[in-house]
């Protein structure tokens, strides 16, 4: 059997995305309801999602930044 | 094979391309200067900035410099791309006063669209968002734009109002008051710089793996075989499909770092009392 190789911060990555990911899923999912049940509401919707999802997605953003630093 | 390509510090092939992709170490070392102008040294990427600025501007020139009631393609395109910032960043986020920043959000939303477009263009493929200094100086730019704005408008109450928030109680002001104000004037223009870049390198660095794995494989089949070999051809097409994608999130980058710009801008003008 080969020898394992890397670094203990591709593990680190790989748990800061966990929390990111479930919450985008929850903002994903939540518009896409909330935007078939009030179609006209759809742009301030989005807009939302996509902020939403911005600040959600910073903590994994910042665990990828950690990987290339370890 | 990926050994090949990752282990890019240590391996002594006959091919340099294969140990080391070229764009990949862009990314974190310093490149030789092309050349110098006044003692500055000029890169790759800077010349890529400067043409992404001038593309930027050529875009908006060429298409509003006839401007008529039969509008062309040309104009079309860039009057539909004003129009979006402006009905849906500019005064659709801040309100009425955002149409005096819209100027500043379009600039900045061309500029990162055409940068980011470096991405998946051919020939070039670097996207010069990828370098941690252009969405830095961005995201000041918007740190001091935020920052000015507010104070302009709201005065000291602005300050006030971050480090000693109304409707809190009084025991527990400070703390929420001193994570407002490092979430506000650190952590903002960090991550916002942050978001960009990160996505950016991302696809980047994804990219150039691919496609340097089906084209080492389909340039080795002499020597791995014609089954392994074809193998490259699967990683081939997954990079094609990782264009699609990677032309998505060059947009949706672009946008999102518009539109989070404009509602930092929003809430240090129009705060709540």
């Amino acid at each position: 059997m080969e020898e394992l190789k890397g670094a203990i911060s591709l593990i680190g990555y790989g748990l800061a995305a966990i929390g990111p990911g479930v919450g985008i899923g929850i903002i994903a999912g939540n518009a896409v309801q909330a935007m078939a049940r009030q179609p006209e509401a759809a742009g301030m919707v989005r807009t939302t999602m996509f902020l939403g999802i911005a600040f959600t997605e910073a903590l994994a953003l910042i665990g990828f930044v950690l990987f290339f630093l370890a | 094979m990926e050994q090949l390509i990752l282990a890019s510090g240590e391996c002594d092939l006959t091919s340099n391309a294969v140990c080391a992709p070229e764009n990949v170490n862009e990314l974190f070392e310093f490149r030789t200067p092309i050349f110098e102008i006044f003692g500055f040294p000029v890169t790759r990427t800077v010349v890529l900035v400067f043409l992404a600025a001038f593309l930027a501007i050529l875009f908006v020139y060429l298409g509003l410099r006839k401007s008529s009631t039969r509008p062309g393609k040309l104009q079309l395109s860039v009057e539909s791309l004003m129009t979006f910032v402006r009905d849906e960043i500019a005064v659709g986020i801040i309100g009425p006063h955002g149409i005096r920043y819209f100027p500043y959000l379009l600039s900045l939303f061309l500029f990162l669209l055409i940068g980011n477009m470096f991405e998946i263009t051919p020939f070039i493929n670097f996207p010069i968002t990828a370098r941690m200094a252009i969405p830095l100086f961005l995201s000041l730019l918007t740190w001091v734009i935020f920052v000015f704005a507010g104070f302009k408008r709201n005065g000291m109450s602005y300050f006030l109002g971050i480090v000693w928030p109304p409707g809190v109680p009084v025991a527990l002001k400070p703390l929420v008051g001193l994570i407002e104000f490092f979430s506000i004037f650190f952590i903002r223009p960090f991550s916002l710089a942050v978001r960009l870049f990160a996505n950016l390198v991302a696809g980047h660095v994804m990219l150039t793996l691919l496609l340097t794995t089906a084209f080492v494989s389909v340039t080795s089949i002499g020597s791995i075989g014609l089954v392994k070999g074809l193998f490259g051809l699967a990683w081939w097409a997954l990079a094609l499909a990782i264009f699609m994608f990677e032309m998505i999130v060059i947009l949706l980058q672009a946008y999102i770092f518009t539109l989070l710009s404009a509602v930092y801008i929003d809430t240090s003008i129009n705060v709540e009392h």
